[in-house]
């Protein structure tokens, strides 16, 4: 008996190889987002990661834009139509937020898109967009090429690009903590183009590249990473992966006692993730592309208050704000130019400049007609452990807000060349 | 640079210890239930989570202990109510029932606790390196290994010298038998899944300490706890052991030279046991299927 095989079926080496390839597929997969529609109504469609690593972020950005259609449709909506939303999960992958994307409008008809925070994503939905001549703006992904070498005459971009991140921070940094820098890249897209115009920046300044550790995306063990840059012995340590990576990135350079040896500083950090992270953690130099709290700027209080009301009482985020300021851009262009066109809706937002209510900060906010990037504002600061004046969600202390001309390198290097359509 | 690399190897053992184990909880179901639990990693953030949610009414030390349990509660649950129907099919249908689970667990946390994460903190005195020039060892790394370790030599002792625990190690090679020898097989994988279950909320709670929590982290370790059971080969616990270490390691000296490459080494030695030794470092020649 003990020699023979049981008859119950068993777990070979084989069936355990399959599952473990299996395991790779699964993180592709994903459910997805829908929302009611109306009749008469016109379509918008919304293409963002809510399930994956920055599933977070992706939320805020469904909120902001979500009470972007709320207060259009109060105010008659676009050419007197109501608007409805419509969302999809583009599930962090480039495949699924193409084919989403498609569905959107083949299928659906949207007239106006908006995404995705990854910026592989982004770029490839931009494509398609461009194809079927949709105006399109990218919301949340950074990656330059997007207003740069790979622009379209139909996309337009909320967010700041890279570059722009970069020259907020990097003079500040460069003057005040060090000329040694070491930096920490995820490794895709965005974490490149942010990288290389760091360093570009560094370069410029006279500085020296210590390093640079390239993580892959959904790192969770940072400290071979952090054995060689401390190893390495520079003035400041750049963090740049986001979401989860930073939260993980930033406990363990704490709890190994590097922030009190070296600067830790990044360029591009966010609400979602300073949250996350435990109260000892929330040290560094960064910049925010948007801050809710901001004395004295018209609307944003009102602002913030609607928000609350629809998050649970939480603030709005740069990603609320980036949601909302792409569709209540998309109703103030069609309403002024009076057409649905894609093409004379993006004629039209060249040079478009936002409100007092839509733009929410001091400075002057305008799509800039050579690269269709939006000259936004950098908020740089210092993350602050404990929220301020009784907020818990008070974590950055601005120092400067510096306005989107100053930060973005003229339309003419972008590498941008617009060819519209006759 | 030999300074570099030593660090790096202390420091792969001390991520190896950590797949360790996750991959012995694994492997556990696996070897006695015949169940590839691919909702092992969601387990794993249902405890995270829960440290996370007990920690204001137990502190640090409470969660750790009552939320490994919990977990296991839940996980003995779902043997009893889904799991246990599947035994004696085809491996495939637990496989698609976990890996449903998987979602459900992952999904089901961020509905609870909302997708952006969650930080748990630990004991102050862990939280600092032990010295300035090793300061990647921390209290809390350290003590993390610690709890490995005894947690480890525990259930080996547990398997070896109890009842139950011989008769885990008896019904993984010959469950047949085991059971003609008039033992309650079903309540003994009960039991068994209960412990793996556990032990991948422990998991749960350390990681919690040392990562953020975060409703996807459970994917994240489960790839190289599959890969650790592979190289140690499938059946060993001991296999598992070693081979948890190993990719550790291997992973830690790939970060010195090639740090892009430092993921993917674990399965290029996993390919390479698969080419020389398709059984796996310790594997049964049986199970060769």
């Amino acid at each position: 008996m003990g020699h023979s095989k049981p008859s119950l079926p068993t777990v070979g080496r084989r069936t355990v190889l399959k599952a473990a390839a299996a395991a790779g597929v699964a993180q592709f997969a994903a459910p997805f987002v829908r929302s009611a529609r109306a009749a008469d109504a016109i379509k918008i469609g919304m293409v963002d990661p809510f399930t994956g690593v920055y599933a977070a972020v992706a939320q805020n950005e469904l909120i902001g834009a979500k009470l972007a259609v709320e207060q259009i449709n109060a105010k008659g909506g676009v050419l007197g139509r109501p608007i409805e939303l419509l969302v999809e999960d583009s599930a962090n992958d480039v495949g699924t937020g193409v084919q989403k994307t498609r569905k959107l409008i083949d299928r659906d008809g949207i007239q106006f898109l908006v995404g995705d925070v990854n910026s592989a994503i982004a770029q490839a939905i931009a494509q398609v967009a461009n194809e079927k001549r949709v105006l399109h703006i990218v919301s949340g992904g950074h990656t330059d090429p997007i207003t740069g070498k790979d622009c379209h005459w139909n996309v337009y971009r909320v967010c700041n690009t890279t570059k722009m991140e970069a020259n907020a921070v990097a003079e500040l940094l460069f003057k005040k903590y060090g000329k040694r820098w070491h930096f920490i890249t995820p490794d895709y897209a965005f974490g490149h183009t942010l990288q290389e115009a760091a360093a570009a920046d560094l370069k410029k300044f006279g500085g020296t590249i210590t390093g640079n550790e390239l993580t892959p995306l959904g790192t969770t063990d940072f400290s071979a990473y952090l054995i060689k840059a401390r190893a390495a012995n520079p003035d400041v340590i750049l963090v740049l992966p986001q979401g989860s990576d930073m939260i993980n990135c930033m406990k363990q350079i704490v709890q190994f006692g590097i922030d009190k040896q070296v600067h830790v500083a990044g360029l591009q950090q966010e609400l979602e993730s300073l949250g996350s992270h435990a109260p000892e953690a929330r040290v560094g130099i960064w910049m925010f592309e948007w801050y809710w709290r901001q004395p004295g700027v018209p609307h944003v209080e009102q602002f913030v208050a609607e928000i609350r009301k629809r998050s649970g009482g939480k603030v709005p985020t740069a990603r609320t704000w980036f949601g909302y300021t792409s569709v209540m851009s998309y109703a103030l262009v069609a309403n002024r130019a009076k057409t649905l066109d894609g093409l004379k809706l993006a004629r039209a937002l060249s040079d478009f400049e936002l409100p007092a209510e839509v733009k929410l900060q001091p400075n002057k906010c305008y799509y800039r007609k050579g690269d269709h990037q939006l000259m936004t504002s950098s908020f740089v600061g210092r993350a602050v452990a404990k929220g301020k004046s009784g907020d818990a969600e008070d974590l950055f202390e601005v120092d400067a807000v510096v306005p989107g001309d100053k930060t973005a390198p003229p339309d003419t290097e972008t590498g941008c060349k617009l060819t519209w359509p006759t | 640079m030999t300074q570099l690399l030593l660090f790096n190897v202390t420091n792969g053992l001390i991520i190896g210890a950590f797949y360790v184990l996750m991959a012995i909880g694994l492997s556990l179901i696996l070897n006695l239930s015949n169940v590839i639990n691919f909702a092992h990693g969601g387990f794993l953030v249902v405890g995270g989570y829960l440290a996370f949610a007990l920690q204001p009414y137990l502190g640090f030390w409470g969660a750790l202990i009552a939320a490994p349990f919990l977990t296991a509660i839940i996980g003995w649950a779902i043997e009893r109510v889904l799991i246990r129907r599947l035994y004696g099919r085809d491996p495939l249908y637990s496989l698609l029932l976990t890996f449903g689970l998987a979602f459900i667990f992952e999904d089901g946390t961020r509905y609870i606790w909302g997708a952006q994460g969650k930080p748990v903190g630990i004991p102050e005195a862990l939280a600092r390196p032990l010295s300035n020039s090793l300061f990647f060892i921390t209290g809390y790394r350290l003590f993390m290994v610690g709890v490995v370790a005894v947690t480890v030599t525990l259930l080996f002792l547990l398997l070896r010298y109890t009842r139950s625990g011989v008769r885990i190690r008896a019904g993984t090679l010959d469950l047949e038998t085991v059971a003609a020898l008039g033992i309650n097989v079903r309540a003994l994988r009960s039991l068994n899944f209960a412990v793996g279950i556990f032990l991948a909320g422990l998991s749960g709670v350390l990681a919690g300490g040392q990562l953020g929590l975060e409703p996807t982290m459970g994917a994240s370790v489960l790839m190289p706890s599959f890969i650790a059971i592979i190289v140690g080969g499938v059946g060993s616990l001991a296999g598992t052991l070693v081979g948890g270490l190993l990719i550790g390691v291997a992973s830690g000296i790939t970060a010195v030279f090639l740090p892009a490459a430092s993921e993917a080494i674990m399965y290029v030695l996993m390919a390479l046991v698969l080419m020389l030794r398709p059984r796996g470092l310790f594997g049964e020649e049986g199970l060769l299927t």
